[in-house]
């Protein structure tokens, strides 16, 4: 089966001079846990995720986890976020991003999301334009 | 690609009962307890965006969704095979209510909420995601009521930009938001008809007002006007030509009309995007129209019986 067979068919992104505020928001209303960021042609340029937001505003907290199970400091937390809200999302996000094209093998797609741990990822067409997302509850119910 | 822009979709509930019951106190015996009922995305623009998904046709629903009822309507549409592409806003995207009564020969009793307020913010970041969208389109459909506060002129912005981006633009809507919009020239126009006919304050209440009014329309360069005379009637305005388009059909045999407008825009329209000409994609857009009147669902697609129902419609010169 191809990617686009399966894939949920879903355009929502944002651009990378949006604010990191706009992009909790969506992130929170719209229930994702990352987003595809594209350029004004609609090509996939950079991914974000709650991950490299929470990076972002905590720096060492991710090497920290191996040691400690808690955050260290809510109000730091907290601080920083606040600090780096009207930040444009290009300054955080990953500008290698892991896709798929349409018309890859499904079991492409599932190969990625295993192996790099991904929540979802981001599908495009031959030139390179965002067309949907393969979430892991895609592969799920498809494998069902 | 085709895009539909639905800026105040809305959680479709229906409801059939055989009567619905009114009394002053609350008692079990004035408890209106519904047969059946059932729950979809709506809108005018998503009507047709699901219409045009279940012919097999590729399409992109944009608007405006937020809260629950908000991921009730992109799920819908996702499960549709409609691909989506909304901006989320502050509020809850409206839920609009239809009781059926079974012993008034399902007329249809209405209540629609006026939705939540989109800000300015919102629309400025609709229009970027928008313009990217247009580089991909052939044909743009505008469609349905504008949220609260929204400044009337949208779909004449909307309409201006796809023009230029080379799609052809189709308006169904009314009020101040249509007057607006025929500013833009669309190719095609399907003013709704819901609570009163009217094109640009006028009241159309004849068959001749209804041809005056069009032919000033067409006459701004408007290619098609397709205006919904009676239930089972509509008059179409070209440049070149007047039509009144008829189903030779009981209005008794109706179960719902609620979207049977939409599917009959969507039946012209996924005719005209495969290029046949406007008699046949009228007589299509009709019989779709009619068949989904006829069906307790609010959107009906079997290509057979859409070929059937045809048969039943016929296109006069007037």
């Amino acid at each position: 089966m191809k990617v686009h067979q399966i894939m949920t068919k879903d355009l929502t992104s944002m651009e990378k001079n949006a604010p990191v505020r706009g992009l909790i928001f969506t992130l929170d209303n719209a229930e994702m846990s990352n987003m595809p960021i594209v350029d004004e042609e609609g090509k996939l340029i950079g991914f974000i995720s709650e991950k490299d937001l929470i990076k972002a505003a905590l720096p060492g907290y991710f090497e920290m986890l191996h040691s400690t199970s808690f955050i260290p400091d809510m109000n730091q937390l907290v601080k920083k976020l606040a600090q780096i809200a009207d930040d444009p999302i290009e300054k955080y996000m990953q500008h290698d991003v892991i896709c798929v094209e349409e018309d890859d093998d499904d079991l492409q797609a599932a190969d990625l999301i295993i192996r790099k741990d991904l929540k979802s990822l981001p599908v495009i067409d031959k030139d390179g334009r965002l067309v949907g997302v393969v979430k892991r509850i895609d592969l799920l119910r498809h494998l069902l | 690609m085709i895009i539909t822009v639905t800026p105040n979709p809305a959680i479709d509930k229906m409801y059939w009962v055989d009567r619905l019951k009114m009394g002053r106190v609350v008692r079990e015996e004035f408890l209106t307890r519904a047969i059946r009922s059932d729950t979809s995305a709506g809108g005018k623009g998503i009507n047709i965006s699901i219409f045009l998904a279940r012919m097999g046709v590729e399409n992109v629903a944009m608007g405006f969704v937020g809260g629950h009822t908000g991921h009730v309507v992109v799920r819908d549409l996702r499960e549709e095979g409609v691909t989506t592409n909304f901006v989320w806003v502050n509020g809850e995207t409206r839920t609009n209510v239809t009781v059926l009564e079974r012993e008034r020969a399902h007329s249809p009793i209405l209540i629609d909420e006026e939705g939540s307020p989109v800000s300015q913010e919102e629309i400025s970041y609709f229009l970027r995601r928008y313009k990217r969208m247009l580089k991909r389109a052939t044909w743009v459909v505008l469609a349905g009521s504008l949220p609260p506060k929204v400044d009337a002129d949208l779909y004449r912005v909307l309409a201006e930009m796809a023009t230029e981006a080379g799609a052809k633009v189709v308006v169904s809507a009314r009020g101040n938001a249509l007057t607006h919009a025929l500013r833009a020239v669309p190719y095609l126009v399907k003013p709704d008809t819901r609570e009163h006919l009217s094109i640009e304050g006028a009241p159309l209440t004849t068959r001749s007002k209804i041809i005056a009014a069009g032919r000033r329309i067409i006459e701004t360069g408007v290619r098609i006007l397709v205006v919904s005379h009676e239930v089972t009637g509509d008059i179409v305005i070209t440049r070149d030509t007047i039509w009144e388009i008829k189903a030779r059909v009981k209005t008794t045999q109706f179960k719902n009309l609620v979207g049977a407008d939409d599917v009959l825009l969507g039946g012209i329209l996924y005719m005209m995007d495969k290029g046949e000409d406007l008699e046949e994609a009228l007589r299509f857009g009709m019989a779709a129209g009619i068949l989904s009147a006829e069906s307790d669902k609010k959107i009906c697609q079997n290509m057979e019986k859409i070929e059937e129902e045809m048969a039943h419609i016929s296109l006069e010169r007037i």
